[in-house]
């Protein structure tokens, strides 16, 4: 399927109601290139789950995680990850990333993820691919 | 008093022994191997070999550390260690290595936040207490902080960034600019081409939320409007680059003065402190000295030394703490990557 947002507020709206169809125990893989807003739309992900700190970028430190305070959930804990260096699945294993697939008490988005999907498929994980397309500067094309 | 130091963070791995006699710091050594060159080949820090080499290299630095010093076991009176933030993995090995030490020299042990030690990196250079409350720029690749101090040890959280922080704002322009990793050093080079006040180019980029009513910043949008303004220039000459790589500079430098300049207003501080890698950056340094003279506020600003990670600002941290009896029991200390400072 295919959305356009107009401008970041829109992008994080739909992130926001794209969180609400998460049930707990998915990957989702951003995919788009420098400042597409891969971290705009988790903003959008994270005010779905009730999250109220601010979402800032995982690159300097490639995995953040954010308690999702609600009782009524079942998800507890979002993690937003970064492979933009180029992390491989050794460096995401080093840094505890692994751990956190496909936990149905987390939901984990992972930008530049694409190279994750193989290994994700043969653990069974369910994945969810989220294009970002530049249209200009601040329209973007979401394909899910 | 003598405090053996250790921090390994990120991607350097370091060891220092920094002495206090009547409240002056000396830093006796500090010794650093950095991995940068290791990783520059793939953009930025790569975890796996991070933790791979902070394992090989922490021992000789923290003997390397303590010879520089003239310095053995038994003249050290304190051990202190970055707990985090930073990259798990490498954290744990000096933590572990740190709470080894501890053990078999029985040594009284701290546990220091990496953003502390940062704040404090500029006191070396200067004697005499602080004057409060104090308004602290933290800078780097990954943290963008207005911390008010309040007293020793006493922060409170006023501003940060909202998405990227600014030393990553520089590593992706420089992506963008084609002009390689780390990006700090890069864009400061390129934007020192541009020769003159004046250019012809007239790049203008956005400063973001420099109006908005509190002391947050967002440079995320920037990062965008340089991939549009790059894009869109026709002709990409030097010429056209570095002034893209100035006016991105500047850009960035207005944000951070003008919040920090209005925080310190706002909170009627008499001190300005600034931190971090970003610190290094000697175009921010020169517009920050200007301001604060013109609002005459005291100004501590680190020794390019000790910009940069390194395990001296861990060690002066670690003195205000001793001073506090904040000992860690090291059985009990584990890495934090996630521990906020305030």
């Amino acid at each position: 399927m295919n959305t356009v947002t107009k401008n970041e507020k829109e992008t994080i709206q739909f992130g926001k109601k794209f969180a609400k169809t998460l049930k707990g125990g998915e990957v989702v893989l951003l995919i788009g290139d420098l400042g597409a807003g891969k971290t705009t739309f988790v903003k959008g992900a994270a005010k779905g789950f009730g999250i109220k700190k601010n979402i800032t970028s995982p690159t300097f430190v490639l995995l953040k995680v954010y308690k999702v305070e609600s009782s009524k959930l079942k998800v507890k804990e979002l993690i937003h990850i970064d492979t933009y260096r180029g992390l491989g699945l050794a460096d995401l294993e080093n840094i505890g990333a692994l751990e956190y697939f496909g936990r149905e008490d987390t939901v984990c988005f992972v930008e530049w993820g694409l190279g994750l999907e193989k290994y994700l498929k043969n653990a069974k994980i369910r994945i969810y691919k989220i294009e970002i397309k530049n249209l200009d500067i601040d329209k973007r094309q979401i394909t899910f | 008093m003598k405090i053996l130091a250790i921090e390994t963070s990120c991607d350097e791995t370091a060891a220092s022994v920094v002495e206090n006699s009547k409240g002056a710091f000396e830093i006796l050594s500090n010794a650093i191997s950095s991995q940068e060159k290791v990783h520059a080949k793939y953009g930025g820090i790569v975890p796996e070999v991070a933790a791979r080499l902070h394992v090989e290299k922490i021992l000789p630095i923290i003997e390397s550390a303590l010879k520089t010093a003239k310095c053995n076991w038994k003249k050290i009176d304190y051990i202190a260690v970055t707990a985090g933030p930073g990259l798990v993995s490498s954290l744990m090995i000096g933590v572990e290595t740190a709470k080894a030490l501890a053990y078999a020299f029985n040594k009284p042990l701290l546990k220091v936040n990496h953003i502390e030690g940062h704040l404090i990196s500029a006191l070396t250079t200067y004697h005499s207490p602080l004057t409060f409350p104090a308004v602290a720029l933290v800078v780097s690749g990954g943290h963008t902080q207005i911390i008010l101090v309040k007293d020793y040890l006493k922060y409170k959280l006023i501003g940060e960034t909202r998405d990227d922080a600014a030393g990553e704002a520089f590593d992706k322009a420089a992506k963008i600019l084609g002009l390689g990793y780390p990006g700090g050093p890069a864009i400061s080079r390129e934007a020192d081409k541009v020769k003159g006040k004046s250019s012809k180019l007239k790049v203008k980029l956005p400063r973001p939320m420099i109006k908005s009513n509190d002391f947050d910043m967002s440079f995320s949008g920037l990062k965008t409007a340089v991939l549009y303004a790059w894009r869109d220039t026709k002709k990409k000459s030097d010429e056209a680059r570095a002034e893209m790589a100035r006016e991105f500079q500047q850009a960035v430098i207005d944000v951070l003065i003008s919040k920090t300049i209005k925080a310190a207003k706002e909170y009627n501080a008499k001190t300005l402190i600034l931190g971090g890698g970003v610190a290094a950056n000697s175009a921010l340094r020169d517009a920050l000295t200007d301001s604060a003279k013109k609002e005459s506020l005291e100004l501590l600003i680190p020794d390019i030394k000790l910009t940069g990670d390194n395990a001296a600002m861990i060690g002066m941290a670690a003195y205000y703490h001793i001073k506090n009896k904040n000992f860690t029991e090291p059985f009990n200390l584990r890495a934090d990557p996630q521990w906020e400072l305030v």
